[in-house]
This record gives structure tokens, C-alpha cells and sequence, in this order.
């Protein structure tokens, strides 16, 4: 008798042709399976995903809204990316981009009502930047001193972090009283209130396209960063310590310093993040976040922690689920959760085929001894 | 091994290709509502909290509301409404209204107090499109409007009916579980007129309310209403919150309950009594409507509309076998009053009633003031009715009986 065994086995190298075949792969079995699933609801799976893929902006008078929403959508989520891939690169695992995410939004919405009538917008904008990254990096910053003083648990603390500032966004806007500033001081229920008419990001117009500066500024964090990874020394520092502490020790490398530094920058963009979202909108929400500090950890993976992959990682991404909102409305068989069940095996099969590449299944037969 | 795996993976997409035709064959007879945009059909945009899949609850009783309108006038609802649903962020409810336009939408209703900012802004971007707001309290003069109803006066009765029990148990403490307290003056106002409607046929009566800070939290709902029964004594438990929890909890502790939003005696058969619900496709009709036949004159015609009783708008669920007998009486005499106008909740008259061996019940109307909890004097007796902005925007103090726990 013969014993089957099954091992999984890293995989030395995969050719990159091989690796595009795999996701496009991977890509067709999700929208074969997302197509059965809309055949079943009798919706055509074509029409489906031709609305999804173009968000909907083929024969659309006002495709230009599209496109500013997408904006609006993709710079957190990228911002955030970048950020988080920082924190993977030196092997600190950082899951409270959330909770960053809404302390630097609340940072800058503090700034935005209390400063903003007074000082202007121009100056109030930099100002709320500079109030979110501080506390959001603060924020972060605490977790990475508490690993390297007390060796706690980043993925614990991080995570818990991230429901100390969505109750505490919460409580802000439920809770009326004299000093919550955040609310509409009009309206007899809490709702948050909006500062779009005290100070809000600049747009450039494009005929009737507007298109938010925050787009441009976060590109040229992203290249900033891209330098700032491969071509510093602080980058090099960054690449070593996640290599191998022992090696960046024995090289004479202050790893704590260095930990704590890239975990406050980490934080402070993913507050920056925040900081931009809000700004847009010109008001707080309880789900503000949009779950970026979740997707980012997603695209920061399959893009491999690089930043021009993450970039077109996140593009994609957001496609996706700006695309799945339009689509599903166009369908009335076809709600939300039908919509985010379909972005769920479409990233579910590419990162199984992401496994594939790097991974492979070894079955031998070994005799009974 | 690799070639053996990618084949295994062309097979499966063949296969899976090989279905998809098929089934789209099917699909060819059904209409279908991609493929012919904007051929000047009247079409209708949903923004809704939740799915529109659900088959309870806030979001569902509107979406019910919107398709039985939309039947009723010759719509489809499969191809002319267009929904964008599980909306909360305010930064979606503006995609989401952008989306709607773009789809042809030319009356678009969002259902959530939330979505205020948002609908006011589109409705400013798109003249063209009407924007009707549910339980809101903006408007503007030509596309902008909102929707919500006197649902105080269905916890008047729904009042009567545990009121009446409560007698019949000889127990005077009834409990209230609800989503907000003052802070609300929607729910503020109903667990007044639920006291008063208790009031007029059990003087006696003490309402314990408890409140759970948010609509929608089964676990509180559940934990609050035991605590309302353990340590209150509560014979009957109301609710103003979305989940059948309360009426659910009352049937375990084998005390009785009102429930809301939706019918739930098949929740809770052995307790529940009525429960006050809206009749949301009533504002629908007559908003869609005249979407089609005069949207110029929107405003004018629908304004902003704060349907009651009269208008079939609320009501309270039929009551079920474990009402004490005499109860439909009660209802049918108080709601003949308050369909008339003859009557309102929140005045300086008070009801009482003499109930006639044959079970025909004969109501008074006797003056006597309105006291909130405090003990001051809201309305002197014999006053006129508290204006409807009052009662359903700044109404802020429960009335004498109100005995709230954790406001």
C-alpha cells in the first residue's frame, strides 16, 4: 500500500508570463462563477459586468461625477496602502489603519471647525494636515514604543486600537452637548455637521469635471515615498530590519529607533488619509473610513508591498467596487451584499492564484515501510 | 504538475462558460433593464439603509411601500426602480444620488434622517430631478421635500390596547423599550401619546421606558425589555425600535407586548397584542404620482407631507386574540375622533369611556391639562392642540406617568 502525501512546497521563481496567465485565470473562474450566480437572479452576466468593469459611464450624461466620486474613493485607499505597506516592509504587523484613519478624519475636523473661521482656509488646510498626521502617527506611534519597550503584541494592540477610535467617533456623533462642536447645531437629532462651507479642499475645474487636488498631492507622496524607500538611507535602513533584525543589530543599526520612526510615518500618512477623505466631504461619518484600513492591507499584499503596484492595485480595486454600486443599482435583483459577494471570489481567486505563484502542491507516493 | 493544474482550471472555465450560455439563453424572453436606456419611461430612485432584500424591518417596510405604489401605478419595479442600498456614509449617499440621476431617475426618496446633507446638495446639482426626503425636516421650493407622518396617534391606540390589558391583569406597570428618549421627538412623542392612550382607560398606569441609544441592537433590545420584566414588574411591553426582540423576550416571561413597524403576532403569538405601523406606500402613491403627472408642481401638490390617521398613513396592526375583548371598540370609537380631527393626541382634552353591555363604546371628552413629568403645565386645559412642528420637531419632555430608567 502506497501512502499518499500531499506538501506544499515554495516555489523557486515563477516566470512572469506564467504569473499572468495564473491571474487572468484566476480572474475568468470568478466571473464564470459570479456569471452562474447572476444567471440564477436572471440578470445577464454581460450586461452585468460591461456596467461594472466601465462603471457605468458608457451613454452617461453626467459620466464626469463617475469619475470624481472615483477620485474620491481611490486616494484614501491608496494613501493608505502605501502607508500600510511601510509598516509590513519592517515586519510590524499594522491592522489598525482604521482606527488612524478616523483619529487623523477627527484631527482634522477639530482643526477645520475651531481654527477654520478664524484663520482662513489656506492656512486651516495645512493646519488640519499637519494635526492629522501628528495624532494619527501619535496614535500609531504608542503601539510600535510599547513593542519595543515591553515586546507586546502589534496585531493584538493595533486591532484593539481600531474600536477605541470608532466607539470614540461614535460617541461624537451621538452625543449631544455644548462643547460637541462636531454636530449640526440646527438639526434637534445628532447628526454630524458639515464644514464644506468654512474651509474645503481646492479643484481644479475641467470644463464641468472637477477634479480634487488631493489626487495630485497623494501621487507625489507616493513618488516621495517610492524615493524615499529606494534611495535613502533611512529606505536602506527600512529593507535591512526587515531582512532580519540580527543582520540591521549586527550591522549597528538602531532597530528600536528605527521601528518606532517608520511606525510614526506609517500612521501619520494613514491619518493624512484621513484627513483627506474628510476634507473632500466637508463632514465626519460614523463609517467615514470606507474600510480602507482593511482593503489596504489587501492591496498592499498583492501588490508585493511596491508602491507602483500598489497603485495599480488600488486603481483596480476601487474600479471594482465603485463599478459593483452602479452595477447592482442598475439590477433590481441585485443588492450590495450581492455585489460585494462578487468582489469576494474575485479577490479570493487572485490571491489563490497569488499562493500559486509563489507556492507549489508536491503529491508523492511512498511506500509503507 | 503545473500543466495537470492549468488544465484542470480550463476545464472548469470551460464548463463554467458552457453554463453561463445556457443560461443566458434563458434569459433572452425576460425583459431586460440594461439594454434600452433612457426611452422615456418614468423611473424611480431608492436610497436605502439596509438591503433591499430584507424581509423585516425599516428599510423593507419602505421598499414594500415603494413597489406596492409603483404596482398601483402601472410601474414596474423591476425595471423602473433603481435602488442603491447598505447607504450610511454621507460621502455615499452623494455617489449614490449621482448614481441615481445618472440611471434616470426622476423622483429619488432616501429613507434615512442621515442623508439630509447629501439630498439637500443634490437636489441643488439636479433641478431636473425630484429629491423627497423621509423623516427629514429640509425642503425647498421646487425639488426638495420631506415625508413622515403622525405615528403618535397609532401609539395612542396601541396605548388603549395595553392600558386595557393591564387592567385585566390588574397590574399597573407597563414598560417601553425604545431607540431614543427626549432626544428624539419622534420617539419622544410616541411614548408620550403610547402613556396617554394607556392613561385614558387605566388612570393608574406607570410606563417604565428603558432606551437603547440606537435603533437597531437586538442584544440590548433583548436585555432591556428582561430588565423592564424582572425588576419593574411589566405586564405589557411597547416598543419603539426595529426587532422583534422585545415582543420575542415578553412571550418568554409570558407578559404581553406592542409591538412595531410590522405586524408580530407570528413572532411572538402567545404575547403580542398590536403593534402601530406606517403605511409608507400611501406617501408613495401620491408622491410618484404626482412625479408623473405634474413634477413642475411637486411642491405645490405633495409639500411636505405629515400623514396620519385620515390618511391610512399609520394605523395599528389587527389586533390579536389576546387583546382583551372589549378592545376593538375602544379603537374604533378613538380612531373615528382622530380621523374626524374632531380630536388630538396632545391636547387639553382627555378621553374617557363608558362601554355599553351590548360592547358599544361611547367616548368623552372632558378638559383637562397636559402635565409633563415635572409637573408643568404643557397645555392648560381645555387648550387647543400642540402644533405638528412641536410634536414632531422639538418635542423634548415626557408627560406625568413616563417613567424613564436610563434616559
Amino acid at each position: 500500500m502506497g501512502k499518499t502525501r500531499i506538501r506544499i512546497v515554495k516555489r523557486d521563481g515563477c516566470a512572469k508570463r506564467k504569473k499572468v496567465l495564473m491571474y487572468l485565470i484566476a480572474i475568468i473562474v470568478a466571473l464564470a462563477i459570479g456569471a452562474i450566480l447572476l444567471s440564477s437572479l436572471d440578470v445577464n452576466p454581460f450586461q452585468y459586468y460591461g456596467k461594472m468593469f466601465t462603471m457605468g459611464m458608457v451613454d452617461n450624461h453626467i459620466a464626469y461625477r463617475t469619475v470624481e466620486n472615483y477620485i474620491k474613493a481611490f486616494v484614501p485607499l491608496l494613501l493608505t496602502s502605501v502607508a500600510l505597506a511601510l509598516s509590513f516592509k519592517i515586519r510590524f504587523w499594522n491592522i489598525g489603519g482604521e482606527g488612524q484613519f478616523i483619529i487623523g478624519a477627527i484631527a482634522a475636523t477639530t482643526i477645520a471647525f475651531t481654527c477654520g473661521p478664524s484663520l482662513g482656509p489656506g492656512l486651516t488646510i495645512v493646519l488640519m494636515l499637519l494635526a492629522a498626521m501628528l495624532s494619527a502617527g501619535i496614535y500609531g506611534g504608542v503601539i510600535a514604543l510599547l513593542k519595543v519597550k515591553f515586546k507586546t503584541n502589534e496585531t493584538l494592540l493595533t486591532l484593539m486600537f481600531n474600536y477605541i477610535a470608532l466607539y470614540f467617533l461614535l460617541y461624537l456623533g451621538e452625543t449631544k452637548a455644548p462643547w460637541n462642536f462636531f454636530l449640526n447645531p440646527e438639526s434637534e437629532r445628532p447628526i454630524f455637521g458639515s464644514f464644506a462651507d468654512i474651509v474645503s479642499f481646492p479643484t481644479i475645474m475641467i470644463g464641468k469635471f472637477s477634479l480634487n487636488l488631493s489626487l495630485l498631492f497623494v501621487i507625489a507622496i507616493c513618488v516621495i515615498i517610492y524615493i524615499y524607500l529606494k534611495r535613502t538611507k533611512q529606505g536602506y535602513e527600512i529593507s535591512v530590519v526587515g531582512d532580519s533584525v540580527g543582520t540591521a543589530k549586527y550591522a549597528g543599526m538602531k532597530v528600536n529607533k528605527i521601528v518606532l520612526r517608520t511606525i510614526f510615518i506609517s500612521a501619520a500618512l494613514i491619518g493624512l488619509a484621513g484627513a483627506l477623505k474628510v476634507g473632500t466631504s466637508g463632514i465626519l461619518s460614523t463609517s467615514i473610513t470606507d474600510s480602507v484600513g482593511w482593503t489596504g492591507i489587501i492591496v498592499a499584499w498583492l501588490a508585493k508591498l511596491n508602491t507602483i503596484g500598489i497603485f495599480v492595485v488600488a486603481a483596480l480595486i476601487c474600479v471594482l467596487d465603485t463599478g459593483s454600486t452602479i452595477a447592482s443599482s442598475t439590477y433590481s435583483a441585485i443588492d450590495a451584499n450581492f455585489a460585494d459577494i462578487l468582489q469576494g471570489i474575485i479577490l479570493f481567486s487572485v490571491l489563490v492564484a497569488d499562493f500559486f505563484t509563489r507556492f507549489k502542491i508536491v503529491i508523492s507516493k511512498k511506500e509503507e515501510q | 504538475m503545473m500543466k495537470k493544474f492549468l488544465s484542470i482550471l480550463a476545464v472548469t472555465a470551460l464548463a463554467l462558460a458552457m453554463c453561463l450560455t445556457f443560461a443566458a439563453c434563458g434569459n433572452e424572453e425576460t425583459a431586460d433593464p440594461g439594454s434600452e436606456p433612457g426611452n422615456g419611461d418614468f423611473k424611480v430612485g431608492a436610497i436605502y439603509i439596509n438591503s433591499q432584500n430584507d424581509t423585516a424591518g425599516y428599510t423593507y417596510q419602505h421598499h414594500a411601500g415603494i413597489t406596492a405604489a409603483m404596482n398601483e401605478l402601472g410601474l414596474n419595479p423591476e425595471t423602473d426602480l433603481i435602488i442603491v442600498d447598505e447607504v450610511t456614509d454621507s460621502a455615499a449617499v452623494s455617489a449614490a444620488c449621482d448614481t441615481l440621476v445618472e440611471a434616470g431617475c426622476d423622483i429619488i426618496f432616501g429613507i434615512s434622517y442621515n442623508y439630509i446633507d447629501a439630498m439637500e446638495e443634490a437636489a441643488a446639482a439636479y433641478p431636473a430631478v425630484i429629491f423627497s426626503h423621509a423623516t427629514g425636516n429640509r425642503a425647498n421650493e421646487t425639488n426638495f421635500n420631506n415625508y413622515s407622518g403622525r405615528i403618535y396617534q397609532a401609539h395612542y391606540l396601541s396605548g388603549i390596547t395595553a392600558g386595557l390589558k393591564s387592567l385585566e391583569l390588574g397590574n399597573n406597570n407597563i414598560g417601553f423599550v425604545s431607540a431614543y428618549g427626549t432626544a428624539n421627538a419622534e420617539t419622544c412623542s410616541s411614548i408620550n401619546a403610547f402613556t396617554l392612550g394607556a392613561q385614558s382607560v387605566n388612570p393608574q398606569v406607570q410606563v417604565h421606558v428603558n432606551i437603547i441609544g440606537a435603533w437597531e441592537n437586538e442584544e440590548l433590545e433583548r436585555s432591556l425589555t428582561q430588565d423592564l420584566i424582572t425588576t419593574y414588574g411589566c405586564c405589557v411591553i411597547a416598543q419603539d425600535c426595529d426587532s422583534a426582540q422585545p415582543q420575542l423576550t415578553a412571550a418568554e416571561n409570558g407578559v404581553f407586548g406592542c409591538g412595531y413597524n410590522s405586524d408580530m403576532t407570528s413572532a411572538a403569538p402567545q404575547a403580542h397584542l398590536t403593534a402601530p405601523i406606517w403605511n409608507w406606500g400611501v406617501y408613495y402613491q401620491l408622491a410618484i404620482e404626482s412625479a408623473m403627472t405634474d413634477p413642475a408642481n411637486f411642491i405645490a401638490d405633495v409639500g411636505n407631507y405629515y400623514g396620519g390617521l385620515a390618511d391610512g398613513f399609520v394605523g395599528i396592526s389587527p389586533l390579536s386574540d389576546n387583546c382583551v375583548a372589549a378592545t376593538q371598540g375602544y379603537i374604533d370609537a378613538v380612531s373615528s375622533l382622530l380621523i374626524s380631527g374632531e380630536w388630538d393626541v396632545f391636547s387639553g382634552v382627555k378621553l374617557t369611556y363608558n362601554i355599553a353591555e351590548d360592547g358599544t363604546v361611547t367616548v368623552n371628552q372632558n378638559d383637562a391639562a397636559l402635565i409633563d413629568a415635572a409637573g408643568n403645565p404643557i397645555i392648560a386645559a381645555g387648550g387647543a392642540p400642540i402644533a405638528d412642528e412641536a410634536i414632531a420637531a422639538s418635542m423634548n419632555y415626557f408627560v406625568q406617568g413616563v417613567i424613564p430608567h436610563n434616559n
